[in-house]
C-alpha cells in the first residue's frame, strides 16, 4: 500500500558536492559534498549551530547555496525553486496550517497542485489510514497531541510524493517514551517510501537508531560519514568520539597522544592490582555512582586525568580503586589536532 | 468600586447624549415648568426631514466601506512585503510609514481640495476614498505587518514546500490567519471614516451626498436663535449606533486566537 506514496525510484539518489553557504563574513556551511542513496536514511548529528539544518534548507530550496551543486535523481536542483523540487519537508514544529482541519491540511496542497479531485479522494483514504488518523480528520492542529501531529506533518509529507524526504528534528516536540516507540516506525515508514531521506538531529540515540548512515557535522564542516558501527568504534577524530556515545567517551593524556577510553570497556579493579599484559591501569579513588537500573555508572577521580567515568559496579566501597582496560580498545588521538591515529600504531 | 467609576467616566456622556435625545426641548432650555416627560419627536424630526437622516448613514456606509476594503487592499500586500524583507531595510521603511502617520493631515488639506476641483471628484462619495485610505493607510501597515510578523514563518515554508505560489499562500494560509488583525484593522479604519469631518465637509456640498459629519454639523447651524440640543443629541445616537453594533459583531473575530496549536502547544 505504501508502494503508491513513492512515486518513482531514482537510479540515483541525492548528491551534494562542494555545497557551501556564506551569510556576510559567517561561514555556515563549508564545502560539503555527501550522497544519499534512494531508500538510504541519512542523518546529520551535530550540536546546534553545526550546519545541520542549513543543510536541509539548501536542499529543500528554502535558502540558496553561495557554491556547489545539487542533484537530485541524476538533475541538479540548485537554482529551482522549492515548490519544482519535489521535495517533501517535515518541520520541527510540524507547521500544520492551524485554520484547517486535519483532512484540510492534507488536501490542501495537492487541491492547488491541481491533483484530480477522485485521485485526493483516494490517497487521502489511503494515508489517513496507514497512519491511523481516520478518527481526527475533522480535528484542528491545537486539538491533537504531539503524537498526532507528528503523524499529520508526515501524512502531508507523504501526499507530496516527493523524490526526496527531509525531516527536521521531527522528534524533539515529543516526550522521551514516545520518540523511543516512534523510531521503529518511522524508519519502516521511510524506508517503504524508497526515495532518499535526509533527517537532522542532535540527538544521537535517534541517529543511530534509525540512519543507515550517519554524517557528523562541527562549525560547518562534515567531519566523518559512516555507519553509526563506523563512527563508533572508529571515530575521524576526538569531535566525533566525544559527541557519540553515553557516557561519553573519557579522553586521558599520556606521553605523546590523547587516549579515548569508552566508558564501557573500562573496568573496575582494587587498587594496587597488578596488570596483566596487555593491559593498562589507572589508581584512583572512587568519586560517586550513578545507579540507572540496567547498568552502574561508577565515576573515579584519577589524580591528574580527571574523574573518569566507567560503566562497572565496585559496590558502594569508597576509597582506592583501579581502573583497567584492554591496550586494543584504547582509541589514540593526536594532541593536536585531535585526528584518529592509525590502527597500527595504536596499541603498544 | 474603581471599575464602576470607570464606566462612568466612559459610559457616562453616551448616556446623557440618549437622555437628552429623548426629552422634549422646553425640557432642555429650561423653558417647562413641572415634570415634561419623554418624546421620540427629536427622532422624527431627523427621520422625516428632507432629505431623511438615514441617506447620511447609508452614504456614511458607503464611504466607510469602500475606503476599507481599499485600505486594506493597499495594506495587505504591503505589510506583507514589509514583514517579509530584510530586517535593516524594513526598519527604515516602518520608520517612515510611522512618521507618515503622525504627518499633521490638515496640512493636506488645501492640497486635497487642488485635487478635488483639478481631477473633478468632488460631490462623489467614492472618491471621498481616497483621502481616507491615503490617511488611513500607513496606521493600518503598522498594525498588520506587526501581525505578519507574529505567524511562525516556517507556517509558511511548509506551504512553500507543499509548491504553493505567492498568492496561494496569501489566499489559503496567512490570510486566514490574519482575519482578527485585518477585522481590527478595518474597524479602525471604518471608525475613522465614518467620524472624519473637515475633508468630507469641503469634499461634499450636494446635501443629498453628505456624510453624517457634515450633516450633524448643519443641525447645529440650522438656525441662528436656538440651539436644537434634542435633535442633535439624537443624531449623536444614530449616528453612534451603528459603530457599537459593528463593535459587537466583530468582537468575537478580534478576540479569537486562531493562531492556537500552529506551533507546538
Amino acid at each position: 500500500m505504501t508502494q503508491s506514496f513513492s512515486s518513482r525510484r531514482p537510479r540515483e539518489g541525492l548528491v551534494l558536492r562542494e555545497l557551501s553557504r556564506r551569510v556576510q563574513q559567517q561561514t555556515l556551511l563549508d564545502r560539503l559534498t555527501l550522497e544519499v542513496a534512494p531508500g538510504e536514511i541519512l542523518a546529520l548529528l551535530g550540536p546546534s549551530g553545526c550546519g545541520k539544518s542549513t543543510t536541509l534548507r539548501l536542499i529543500a530550496g528554502l535558502d540558496q547555496a553561495s557554491s556547489g551543486e545539487i542533484q537530485l535523481g541524476g538533475t541538479a536542483i540548485t537554482n529551482l525553486p522549492p515548490a519544482q523540487r519535489e521535495v517533501a519537508m517535515v518541520f520541527q514544529s510540524y507547521a500544520l496550517f492551524p485554520h484547517l482541519s486535519v483532512e484540510r491540511n492534507l488536501s490542501l496542497g495537492m487541491e492547488l497542485r491541481g491533483v484530480p479531485r477522485s485521485e485526493i479522494a483516494r490517497d487521502l483514504e489511503q494515508v489517513l489510514a496507514l497512519l491511523q488518523l481516520e478518527g481526527l480528520r475533522q480535528r484542528r492542529p491545537a486539538a491533537l497531541s504531539g503524537g498526532q501531529r507528528q503523524r499529520v506533518a508526515l501524512a502531508r509529507a507523504l501526499l507530496r510524493k516527493p523524490a526526496l524526504f527531509l525531516l527536521d528534528e521531527p522528534m524533539s516536540n515529543l516526550d522521551a517514551q514516545l520518540r523511543e516507540d516512534l523510531r521503529g516506525e518511522l524508519r519502516t515508514l521511510l524506508r517503504s517510501t524508497g526515495v532518499p531521506v535526509v533527517y537532522v538531529t542532535h540527538d544521537q540515540h535517534e541517529a543511530m537508531g534509525l540512519a543507515d548512515r550517519i554524517a557528523v557535522l562541527r562549525e560547518g564542516r562534515l567531519q566523518q560519514i559512516g555507519s553509526p558501527e563506523a563512527l563508533y568504534n572508529t571515530p575521524a577524530n576526538r569531535f566525533v568520539a566525544s559527541f557519540l556515545g553515553n557516557p561519553s567517551i573519557n579522553l586521558i593524556d599520556t606521553d605523546e597522544r590523547q587516549l579515548g577510553l569508552r566508558p564501557e570497556r573500562l573496568h573496575l579493579a582494587p587498587a594496587g592490582s597488578r596488570a596483566e599484559p596487555g593491559w593498562s591501569v589507572l589508581e584512583g579513588s572512587l568519586s560517586h555512582r550513578e545507579w540507572l537500573g540496567d547498568r552502574v555508572i561508577t565515576h573515579v577521580h584519577c589524580p591528574g586525568q580527571g574523574t573518569l567515568k566507567v560503566v562497572d559496579d565496585a559496590g558502594q566501597a569508597d576509597g582506592p580503586i583501579q581502573v583497567r582496560w584492554r591496550q586494543d580498545e584504547a582509541l589514540s588521538f593526536e594532541r593536536e589536532s585531535g585526528r584518529l591515529l592509525p590502527l597500527t600504531t595504536r596499541s603498544q | 468600586m474603581a471599575r464602576l467609576a470607570v464606566l462612568i467616566w466612559s459610559l457616562g456622556p453616551m448616556l446623557w447624549q440618549l437622555y437628552t435625545s429623548l426629552r422634549p426641548t422646553e425640557a432642555l432650555t429650561g423653558g417647562a415648568t413641572g415634570p415634561a416627560g419623554w418624546t421620540l419627536e427629536h427622532y422624527l424630526q431627523l427621520l422625516q426631514g428632507d432629505p431623511p437622516f438615514l441617506i447620511y448613514l447609508l452614504n456614511s456606509a458607503v464611504v466607510g466601506a469602500s475606503s476599507t476594503a481599499l485600505t486594506l487592499a493597499l495594506a495587505v500586500p504591503c505589510a506583507y512585503a514589509l514583514s517579509r524583507i530584510g530586517r535593516s531595510a524594513s526598519r527604515t521603511l516602518s520608520l517612515l510609514v510611522a512618521a507618515a502617520a503622525a504627518f499633521p493631515a490638515v496640512l493636506l488639506f488645501l492640497a486635497l481640495l487642488e485635487v478635488a476641483r483639478d481631477w473633478h471628484l468632488a460631490n462623489n462619495l467614492l472618491a471621498l476614498s481616497l483621502p481616507y485610505a491615503g490617511l488611513c493607510l500607513p496606521l493600518a501597515i503598522l498594525l498588520l505587518q506587526a501581525s505578519f510578523r507574529d505567524i511562525p514563518l516556517e507556517l509558511e515554508e511548509a506551504a512553500v514546500m507543499e509548491g504553493m505560489g505567492l498568492w496561494q499562500r496569501l489566499r489559503w494560509v496567512l490570510l486566514p490567519l490574519m482575519t482578527p488583525a485585518m477585522a481590527s484593522a478595518a474597524l479602525l479604519i471604518f471608525i475613522f471614516c465614518w467620524n472624519e469631518y473637515p475633508i468630507a465637509l469641503t469634499w461634499l456640498s450636494r446635501s443629498d451626498l453628505l456624510t453624517l459629519a457634515p450633516a450633524m454639523a448643519r443641525i447645529a447651524g440650522s438656525s441662528v436663535y436656538t440651539i436644537p440640543y434634542g435633535a442633535f443629541a439624537a443624531a449623536t445616537v444614530l449616528g453612534s449606533t451603528p459603530l457599537i453594533l459593528l463593535m459587537l459583531l466583530f468582537q468575537r473575530q478580534i478576540i479569537s486566537g486562531l493562531t492556537q496549536g500552529a506551533i507546538k502547544g
